[in-house]
């Protein structure tokens, strides 16, 4: 908990911010486990929770990705579980962490936080590098500053508006989100 | 925003279903009641509310309960409050009155969530070293449960919907509901 990692996604940092508020011991990402093989015994597939939490022995998956996503990440959860039934993970949907923020009355980030407007875009190679964060679509969706956040390429990030007005062309995002996609898979 | 919106509604037309009437609270109430008096009919008890939201859940629980009873009220900081970014940490907004150590407590909560704001309580209380420390929570959502907590006294298992009424609320309005239900959807989508 001392050391902020460098979170893949605003509402995981959210999330770690929780934790840490209510005094509950986390450890962010700390073990993969594979869950397919080839034929020549390489792991193929894997999972890595979000979190864990030691004193409560507990695996969290925080997904934020719009409903139509989540199919893949439930059967990677329930692979999951076959081949480790003893580690338990808990699985927080994007409708859980709206409703989270809204029980703490964070009605400007249950509106912001979730999906596509959480997550930091990559920049093109091409435009000047500056601060790359994601915004909402107006000023009065801001959420207020948030721990740092690093990349991560994935279907979560088409459609983001760009700080720095390098956004990708429409194409350019939809085949980044089909790599992302299918880089989710063999993730 | 949200308190503006509210206060210019009926607060009962915006409620989209009523969950659990007056009648079946009042009823789970004294059955809880009952328990909780034939399981401490040696002893007594003392009752730890919650504030705010166990407010009308503790006041109707203690009269349902006829053995010798004791109350104290705790507050504690919420995450997203006042606090938050000042601290980072959970603050105790309203200590125990008196010492526990030594009794039976029984905390009396609304609702256990995902268990994080209790699982807080049950640590803090235990370094007070209280003779035996149980659970009565009048509602349990386990659907986003994070820290397993076993709730010795429960009324109600619900659904995983935003709840207001009898003491719940939202935007700290409609805690005076008299019956549990399920806030519209558009009513805070739209905050």
């Amino acid at each position: 908990m001392t050391d902020q990692p460098r979170f893949a996604h605003a509402s995981e940092a959210e999330l770690a911010r929780i934790l840490d508020y209510y005094g509950v011991r986390w450890e962010y990402e700390p073990r993969t486990f594979p869950i397919l093989w080839n034929t020549d015994g390489k792991v193929v597939e894997s999972f890595s929770p979000d979190f864990y939490l030691p004193d409560l022995e507990v695996y969290v998956e925080l997904t934020t990705l719009k409903q139509s996503l989540v199919r893949r990440k439930n059967r990677k959860l329930r692979r999951l579980r076959e081949l480790y039934p003893d580690i338990r993970v808990k699985l927080f949907y994007g409708k859980d962490f709206r409703a989270l923020m809204l029980k703490y009355g964070r009605f400007d980030l249950a509106a912001s936080l979730s999906g596509l407007e959480g997550q930091i875009v990559p920049v093109r190679l091409d435009a000047q590098p500056s601060l790359r964060v994601a915004i909402p679509a107006s000023p009065a969706e801001a959420a207020p500053p948030l721990p740092p956040v690093v990349e991560r390429e994935s279907a979560e990030t088409e459609g983001v508006a760009v700080v720095d007005g390098c956004r990708p062309s429409r194409g350019t995002r939809r085949r980044r989100g089909r790599r992302a996609f299918i880089g989710a898979e063999e993730s | 925003m949200v308190e503006q919106q509210i206060r210019a509604r009926d607060m009962r037309a915006d409620v989209a279903e009523i969950l659990i009437s007056e009648e079946q609270i009042r009823a789970k109430v004294a059955e809880l009641g009952g328990r909780i008096a034939a399981d401490y009919s040696t002893s007594s008890v003392t009752l730890v509310s919650v504030l705010k939201g166990s407010l009308p859940f503790m006041a109707d629980l203690m009269r349902a309960i006829e053995i010798p009873v004791t109350i104290d009220l705790m507050e504690v900081s919420s995450y997203g409050g006042a606090s938050t970014e000042t601290s980072g940490l959970v603050r105790i907004l309203k200590d125990l009155s008196s010492s526990i150590a030594g009794k039976d407590v029984l905390i009396v909560e609304d609702i256990i969530d995902t268990g994080l704001t209790l699982n807080y309580l049950l640590r803090y209380l235990r370094g007070k070293n209280p003779r035996s420390l149980r659970i009565c929570a009048l509602l349990d959502k386990p659907a986003r449960r994070l820290v397993e907590i076993n709730i010795d006294y429960l009324g109600f298992t619900i659904p995983d919907e935003f709840v207001v009424g009898y003491g719940l609320d939202f935007g700290e309005f409609y805690r005076n509901l008299p019956f549990i239900g399920v806030l519209r959807r558009e009513l805070y989508e739209t905050t």
